[in-house]
């Protein structure tokens, strides 16, 4: 019953808020011999696994860390590139640490706006008719739940991202729903459709999962 | 021409017993509304809370013979501590459903007294912004005890500020206070 995140939509598809509970931190240590098996290149100011997936190291993941000390960009904390170490015979047995990147807002914002039009092909594609969109979306490691507003003008949408086995996930989210119309829509100084900065809807919020985590959806 | 029953204006039926409860939700909002309000009208915090403080004074003047007639049969406090003790209990009662927790006098100033409660029903669903710094809206609760004080016949400022919650700071003038110790020597 673990909750990964929330995201809440706004009626014109942008993200106004976003809040990552447990995203468990993917990473994997291993020590490599001359040659490395694996192709890293340089992308996006990151060093990036692009052929070569194995053990637990997959494509996409980024180079954290070489022999214990992290990496930022392509250099290393003493200021030597990446590339420099691999390529040279003598520094191996070498000890690399890869893993996923956090997704950093705007890569979140993007996801957010890209959800919004899927949810309508979803409502228009259905055989029939007066569908709502999409109600839950279930991958092998995670299940996304949807709840939209039902005032047809403003259609919220409130996206949970948790678990597979979690059950009762409209019942959070009806009351991610309540919480938001008490905090966010009584706050004379919150403006329809902009990102949610209230305090009150933060902390609410973060009693919320945990009294979920702890005791389940049973006593809400 | 002429109607077979006459019609009865609003000042000849007896005063109503009042509602009693109204929605919290509604309240909220209408509040919310008051407080866009304002800022709209306003260039500064200070001009803010002076225009919540407005419109609170406009409330309580309306609410002090109201509340003396239903609640203490028409008898009206003279006294200064017990028109404090009647805002304190039964005026906060009657509004917020809830009794204000504190009323305290200042050790150092004998026109100062403090009336606190930690939470302010008119801010439950209000955060403030950290650019918006010291704006408590309560200030709109501040305007109605310096109302029904200034009307009753205990003219005073009061201010609302952030501290154990939120306390108003109600200062009287001098003539209160010199009143009230005839009153008492005598």
């Amino acid at each position: 019953m673990v909750i990964y995140g929330i995201y809440i939509v706004s009626k014109s598809g942008g993200l106004i808020y976003n809040y990552d509970h447990n995203i468990p931190r993917v990473e994997t240590e291993k020590t490599f011999g001359f040659p490395l098996d694996i192709k890293l290149e340089y992308e996006n100011k990151k060093v990036v696994v692009v052929f070569g997936q194995r053990d637990g190291i997959n494509v996409g993941h980024v180079l954290l860390s070489v022999n214990g000390s992290p990496v930022s960009g392509r250099t290393t904390e003493d200021g030597r590139d990446v590339f420099d170490i691999i390529g040279v015979k003598d520094s191996y047995p070498l000890s690399l640490k890869f893993g996923r990147q956090r997704a950093t807002t705007n890569e979140k914002i993007v996801l957010a706006s890209m959800f919004y039009p899927l949810f309508a092909l979803a409502s228009q594609l259905s055989p029939v008719p007066k569908c709502s969109g999409i109600d839950t979306l279930t991958a092998d490691s995670f299940k996304l739940s949807c709840f939209q507003t039902l005032t047809g003008l403003s259609c919220v949408k409130f996206i949970l991202v948790t678990d597979p086995n979690m059950q009762g996930s409209d019942v959070v989210l009806r009351r991610i729903y309540e919480l938001y119309s008490d905090y966010a829509l009584k706050n004379p100084f919150y403006s329809l459709e902009m990102p949610i900065r209230c305090e009150l809807f933060d902390t609410s919020l973060h009693t919320l999962l945990e009294l979920v985590e702890k005791s389940g959806t049973s006593n809400l | 021409m002429s109607s077979s029953r006459s019609k009865t204006s609003i000042l000849d039926k007896p005063l109503s017993k009042g509602k009693g409860e109204v929605s919290l939700a509604l309240y909220a909002l209408l509040f919310s509304e008051i407080v866009q309000y304002c800022q709209n009208r306003s260039h500064s915090i200070h001009e803010l809370q002076t225009k919540l403080s407005e419109m609170g004074y406009d409330v309580g003047t309306r609410l002090l013979d109201l509340y003396f007639v239903r609640e203490r049969n028409s008898k009206r406090e003279i006294k200064l501590l017990n028109m404090l003790l009647f805002i304190k209990s039964t005026l906060w009662k009657v509004l917020f459903g809830k009794e204000a927790d504190k009323l305290e006098h200042a050790n150092d100033d004998e026109r100062t007294y403090y009336i606190i409660e930690k939470d302010a029903l008119v801010n439950k669903f209000i955060s403030v912004p950290k650019d918006k710094g010291s704006l408590n809206c309560a200030s709109f609760n501040a305007g109605i005890i310096e109302a029904v004080l200034t009307n009753g016949g205990f003219p005073a400022k009061v201010t609302a500020h952030w501290h154990k919650g939120t306390t108003y700071m109600v200062k009287f003038e001098d003539v209160v206070i010199a009143r009230d110790k005839c009153l008492d020597d005598r």
